[in-house]
């Protein structure tokens, strides 16, 4: 400190004292607030808003026991040296801002006692004006909230962590996640292509064969095969590979079938509601509408006797899907030579729909149609029927 | 068909499926010109024969390659691809150039109708209407082939 400045201190500790002189002088011994002040444990500086810097120019008991200080060291000193190393400098800037502009103020700043240790300081200042408005001091109290401050830091610590612990389980999660998809897709990806290679297989071999009663049972697993495999396709294509929608396999099924049977004398109405089955049914379904078609298709409108057999009309098939109740019935209709007359009913493909209709709960009815023949499956909506 | 022969370069790595698409494109009065197993010799079949479309798998012999021997055949072949693959949804937005794609499995009836539609719109370089089921167009070709004028397929 350079003579000058401490020429300087001492006039201003002397100008502080009148001030604070003043003060006493008008609340002596005798006024109860001042009393209360004086005595009161919380700590409470006044500062002198007349004076450059704003010195202290009154600190109650309260004060000099939170902070380690004696009267005489702060008396005449801007509350400044309170701050340490660690004090927000953001919250010394608010400070600043709100005695600027002769503002009150509350904040939480970490404090300096003389001994170098700190304390949270649950800070209040506000203006204190004369009688024609002006600000004459400002007042301050103190108070200590370390204890509540720790809990908060240590709150803040175990949100810290446990929000690092949540983050680094997501991640463990979504990288499962990741890694299950990608092995659905692989799975999902062998299984068509196998699908494709058994497809092949037949195919192949029904080039090979020219025995008709061969080439006919190839002709039928390859549809069965096919049948599956657009299972398969439309599985993976709709967002919840778990359901499985029936209208739109049959709208597949029946427009490949009918393409590959090159009858444009058979014409299809299709009467779809549509209908949602768990995926694992969805193999066995099909396989019994697969056949029931095929059967229709094949066995109802044999060509050699088209026309002269259906009296001239035209030949038809009819596939409806509703819901009826706790019951999804699936009605394949064709208003062709009836039953009496089908080439090969009771073969291996309606062994195939009776067997596949016990494992599904499945009821289903052939009855004439006069003319023709209808097959309903009944189908129970939640795999029981009541 | 339209008179004119397509030459079809089948790009597979099964050689079962391979043989039968072959038969299939016969079938369909295509000329099939070569088969490839890998994306190096596909690529070299492609530049060397210059097919008018080439069927692709996306997973050959050296692995999922078959996206860009799609853009190696639209680029620097001057041909026009169409995958065949189970992976549908793993295509490029873009299609790598190739004018769509077939599903895995798809059917003998479904290739065939695919192929007889596409021998169509190549030769017209117009689609004769909506493409048949099982056949998905990309955007590009879509939109060259005059199908964004329809209207929606119901």
């Amino acid at each position: 400190m350079s003579e000058r400045s401490g020429v300087q201190r001492m006039t201003d500790i002397l100008r502080s004292e009148r001030a604070a002189e003043e003060l006493a002088a008008e609340h002596g011994v005798g006024d109860p607030f001042a009393a209360a002040i004086r005595a009161t444990r919380m700590a409470m500086i006044v500062t002198d808003a007349r004076q450059a810097d704003h010195p202290i120019i009154f600190a109650n008991d309260a004060f000099l026991k939170l902070t380690g200080y004696h009267r005489d060291e702060v008396i005449g000193r801007n509350c400044r040296f309170l701050q340490g190393p660690d004090t927000d400098p953001a919250a010394v800037e608010r400070l600043s801002r709100a005695v600027a502009a002769g503002e009150d103020i509350a904040i939480d700043i970490l404090n300096y006692r003389k001994d170098g240790s700190t304390f949270w300081n649950a800070l209040y200042l506000s203006p204190v004006r004369g009688k024609s408005g002006e600000i004459v001091y400002f007042f301050g109290s103190q108070l200590n909230v370390s204890d509540k401050k720790r809990v908060e830091f240590e709150l803040d610590d175990t949100r810290d962590r446990l929000e690092a612990a949540v983050a680094a389980r997501t991640a463990d999660l979504t990288q499962a996640l990741q890694q299950k998809t990608a092995l659905l897709h692989e799975v999902d990806h062998r299984v068509k292509n196998n699908l494709q290679l058994i497809s092949s297989l037949l195919l192949l071999q029904n080039r090979r064969v020219t025995d008709p009663g061969v080439k006919n049972s190839l002709r039928g697993m390859l549809e069965r095969v096919s049948a599956i495999a657009t299972v398969h396709r439309r599985l993976f294509q709709s967002e919840d590979v778990e359901r499985f929608d029936v209208s739109a396999f049959v709208r597949d099924l029946v427009s490949d079938m009918m393409g590959a049977a090159r009858r444009d004398d058979i014409k299809v109405s299709l009467d779809l509601e549509r209908i949602d089955i768990a995926a694992s049914k969805a193999a066995p379904l099909a396989l019994v509408i697969s056949e029931l078609f095929s059967n229709a298709l094949r066995h109802a409108f044999p060509p050699e006797i088209m026309g002269a057999a259906l009296d001239g009309r035209a030949g038809e098939i009819l596939v409806r899907i509703t819901r009826q109740d706790a019951e999804f019935r699936i009605e394949i209709t064709d208003n062709g030579v009836g039953t009496g007359n089908s080439a090969s009913s009771g073969g291996f493909g309606l062994t195939i729909v009776q067997l596949l209709c016990q494992q599904l709960k499945a009821r289903s009815e052939t009855t004439p149609a006069d003319p023709g023949t209808r097959v309903v499956v009944h189908l129970p909506v939640n795999g029981v029927h009541h | 068909m339209n008179g004119r022969q397509l030459d079809v370069l089948i790009v597979e790595d099964e050689v079962l499926l391979a043989t039968e698409l072959e038969f299939l494109v016969e079938e369909v009065g295509c000329h099939p010109v070569g088969l490839a197993m890998s994306s190096d010799e596909a690529k070299a079949l492609a530049c060397d024969l210059r097919p008018d479309l080439a069927l692709v798998d996306v997973h050959l012999r050296d692995g999922p390659t078959g996206v860009e021997v799609a853009r190696t055949i639209h680029d620097d072949c001057g041909g026009v691809a169409l995958f065949m693959t189970a992976n549908v949804k793993r295509l490029p937005d873009d299609f790598a150039g190739a004018c769509g794609v077939i599903g895995k499995p798809y059917s003998e009836h479904g290739v065939k109708t695919a192929l007889e539609y596409l021998t169509v719109c190549l030769t017209q370089d117009r689609a004769p209407g909506p493409p048949p089921t099982g056949l998905e167009l990309s955007p590009a070709y879509a939109q060259r082939w005059g199908l964004n004028d329809l209207p929606e397929a119901v």
